[in-house]
């Protein structure tokens, strides 16, 4: 930001000195934010306190939590591309799907099913939170946002806000405001030791998801006809509308694969996590879209990347950099990290670590 | 113009003529007198709406209860129980006490039940001379040593929350005989408070704390704490936050390589069949510190007491707050009989700053059992127990069976 606008910024003295200004403050801040990092890294390395074991352990947590950050970033980089709409009701959709989810797991627990059939019951688990995670971004779509899409202003974005709260008020009013617990099979619990690390399946497992439904976008986005639409109606919606591409259809599309990962996303994170809550999406939601903003809103691998890394900085971050400090409880302020990370790589790159052509392309 | 000046004018003279109505309420004399045959006025206020009316409505039964037992009566004149709706809230306490303040009938005041409302309340009432007592309100900063001038007036028949921290050091150290403990809380100042007490004591019985973490009441992955807190090796983790984060942490360390036999122990904001809900089977083994609030650590006639409720009201009180309501009003009626004069035609004079003073020499042994007041108005003494979970069926909870009572 700083080194373009300096290039372009009109010779004037009085801007000139402005901008310095601003420009000194900016590298004071990045300094002391990477010195503070380092002097903590080092004097938490120095001290001893994990071992090898223990700091894999920390990145294993990391990717996996990076994991459903980065499948329900998926979700909002998917409607973002196509709309230039950011559905702030994605972590609430979410919700939802775990909710489904919730309910057929209990029932196939209950029925021994889940003891039994422990992949036909996962199976049926997926089927249920994404077909009802795509019904509810739907009809979303369909009610609370197209009727906006072509107006100016803010009002999509405030709708999407409305549906948030009328998602999660509606839950709570069906079933509850407790928090449910989610069953759980003995194969959740298995762990592979390869090389000595110690790593539980379902952190593996989550991770392939991840991992499996970003390659499974990209190709839909950049080797179907119907990516190309998207691409069409991202890049110009009157253009490609003239061009014989039926817009809503592919805002439907580009919905209903957002819907399906929020659907993946949530049995994912119910699989680690096992709660269901009616406010659960909310959290994760800000996160991810922190995550897909960092990765560069609208780039599929970005929104991969985004996620890992800001999973991987809320794990490791608390003892990497506080511990050797000698701050206390430090995995209370991992938040704050996660989001002063995503601050300090959106001060040196505004665009986000993958936005770039994208950035250009709009500009 | 001039109509609306005039309507001006009265507004005006209305409103001083409303005002000058409100600061004779409110100056209202230092004693109350009650001719032959008029009540003796007891004002009231509890939470009796919303979702802890049930909290409250024990409490105003409790205070029925015992004007029942005096069969309706105090120095021969009848007792009338006159009871506001404080919601739970400041708000709700402030209308309630500016209410009962503005009546000059009114000779005393019993409640409330949150210290939300107390807090907000107990200023207002001593400001009109009137003494009030707490039933279920705990927070300690209203009988602290070190509580404003304002707060003189407070006292309660219920345990103050400022022992529960040294209470769990104590079990910790001396019943568990844990060496290291690992403190959580979650932000919170009512969470931040007791594990500093907590670490206090502990650390003052010769106890290691290895370390006081913290987290987000949010957070739903602990893994990174949890394996942090493993490399300290600890005996026992105190973690007295509420239901959500609990149950994560609860559930996350069984899955932890090195805590998965390390003792749990929460504390009130757990206290509820939330807990087995949301932390499934990972909730079997873990302790709760909780006063002792089972039937068998009340006074000697809460059996009678619970009798007598069921009869009158046709169902079991939902908490032992009753008792304690049971002993504000023993503890204002004899400080009232204490204080009170008789004149020859049976009228009787009580002057408020002397019973005020009387409270505080009052000792008995009352449902709740022994009250005695401390210059800072506390008059119930605190009663720790431990409670540990059996099982995960939420329709098992009963405190006292499960969480079943392990201490004392």
């Amino acid at each position: 930001m700083s080194e373009t606008s300096l290039i372009t910024a009109a010779p004037g003295a009085s801007a000139r000195k402005r901008i310095n200004g601003i420009d000194i403050f900016m590298w004071v801040l990045r300094c002391a934010v990477a010195a503070i990092a380092l002097f903590g890294t080092v004097a938490t390395l120095l001290e001893g306190r994990y071992s090898l074991a223990q700091w894999f352990d920390f990145a294993m947590f990391g990717l996996t939590l990076g994991s459903v950050y980065a499948l329900i970033a998926l979700g909002y980089t998917m409607v973002y591309g196509v709309l230039r709409m950011i559905n702030f009701a994605h972590g609430d959709i979410t919700m939802t799907g775990a909710f489904a989810g919730y309910f057929v797991a209990t029932g196939a627990s209950r029925s021994g099913l889940l003891a039994a059939h422990p992949i036909l019951a996962i199976l049926a688990i997926f089927t249920i939170a994404m077909v009802t995670c795509i019904a509810v971004a739907l009809a979303t779509e369909r009610f609370a946002y197209r009727p906006f899409r072509n107006s100016p202003g803010q009002a999509p974005l405030i709708c999407a806000i409305g549906v948030s709260f009328v998602l999660e008020q509606t839950v709570r009013g069906m079933f509850g405001s407790g928090v449910k617990s989610y069953p759980v099979t003995p194969w959740q619990d298995a762990v592979v030791t390869p090389l000595g690390m110690r790593i539980p399946v379902i952190n593996l497992f989550v991770m392939g998801c991840a991992i499996s439904a970003m390659v499974i976008l990209y190709l839909i986005v950049h080797r179907t006809r119907m990516g190309m639409a998207m691409r069409a109606v991202s890049e110009d919606k009157a253009a490609a509308s003239l061009m014989g591409v039926d817009v809503d259809r592919v805002v439907v599309f580009a919905f209903a694969l957002g819907g399906a990962m929020a659907g993946v996303a949530s049995v994912c994170y119910a699989l680690i996590y096992q709660q269901v809550h009616f406010f659960m999406g909310f959290a994760p939601g800000i996160k991810a879209f922190g995550a897909a903003v960092l990765g560069g809103i609208g780039s599929i691998p970005g929104a991969m990347v985004g996620g890992m890394f800001l999973g991987l900085i809320e794990a490791v971050g608390p003892a990497l950099f506080l511990d050797g400090l000698g701050i206390t409880a430090p995995y209370q302020l991992r938040d704050a990290i996660g989001f002063l990370v995503l601050l300090m790589v959106l001060i040196f790159r505004p665009q986000g670590l993958f936005g770039e052509a994208m950035a250009k392309k709009r500009a | 113009m001039t109509v609306s000046k005039r309507i001006c004018k009265r507004a005006f003279a209305g409103a001083v003529a409303y005002l000058a109505l409100a600061g004779a309420a409110f100056s209202q004399s230092s004693e109350v007198r009650i001719e032959p045959g008029a009540p003796i006025v007891i004002g009231g206020y509890w939470v009796l709406s919303g979702g802890d009316a049930a909290l409250g409505n024990d409490q105003k039964r409790g205070v029925e209860l015992a004007i029942k037992d005096l069969n309706g009566t105090i120095l021969n004149h009848p007792v009338r129980l006159l009871a506001e709706d404080s919601q739970c809230s400041a708000e709700g306490g402030q209308t309630a006490a500016t209410k009962l303040a503005s009546n000059p009938a009114v000779v005393g005041v019993i409640g409330p039940s949150c210290s939300s409302e107390a807090t907000a309340a107990a200023p207002i009432l001593w400001n009109a001379g009137l003494v009030s007592i707490g039933t279920s309100a705990t927070a300690p900063s209203l009988t602290a040593p070190d509580r404003k001038a304002d707060y003189k007036g407070f006292l309660r028949t219920v345990f103050s929350d400022a022992d529960q921290g040294p209470a769990d050091a104590k079990w910790i150290h001396d019943g568990l005989k844990a060496k290291t403990v690992v403190t959580i809380h979650d932000g919170s100042p009512y969470t931040q408070q007791l594990t500093a007490e907590m670490a206090k004591t502990f650390t003052g019985l010769g106890g290691k704390i290895a370390s006081q973490e913290a987290v987000a009441p949010t957070d739903v992955d602990m893994r990174p704490l949890l394996a942090r807190i493993a490399t300290e090796k600890p005996d026992a983790v105190y973690v007295p936050i509420f239901v959500p984060a609990t149950a994560q942490i609860l559930k996350q360390a069984k899955q932890t390589p090195g805590l998965e036999k390390v003792a749990f122990i929460g504390g009130g904001g757990t206290m509820s069949p939330d807990i087995m809900d949301a932390a499934g089977d990972a909730v079997i083994g873990f302790y709760g510190a909780f006063p002792d609030v089972t039937p068998e650590a009340q006074g000697k006639d809460y059996p009678k007491l619970l009798q007598n409720y069921q009869d009158e009201y046709g169902e079991a009180p939902t908490s032992g707050f009753v008792a304690n309501a049971y002993d504000a009003l023993t503890l204002l009626r004899m400080a009232l009989e204490k204080s009170a004069k008789t004149e020859a035609d049976g009228t009787v004079v009580v002057d408020k700053k002397a019973l005020h003073d009387a409270l505080f020499t009052i000792k008995f042994s009352g449902m709740s059992g022994d009250i005695s007041c401390t210059a800072d108005g506390q008059c119930s003494a605190f009663k720790p127990g431990i409670y540990q979970y059996q099982s995960a069926d939420r329709s098992s909870f009963a405190i006292g069976t499960n969480p079943k009572k392990i201490y004392p």
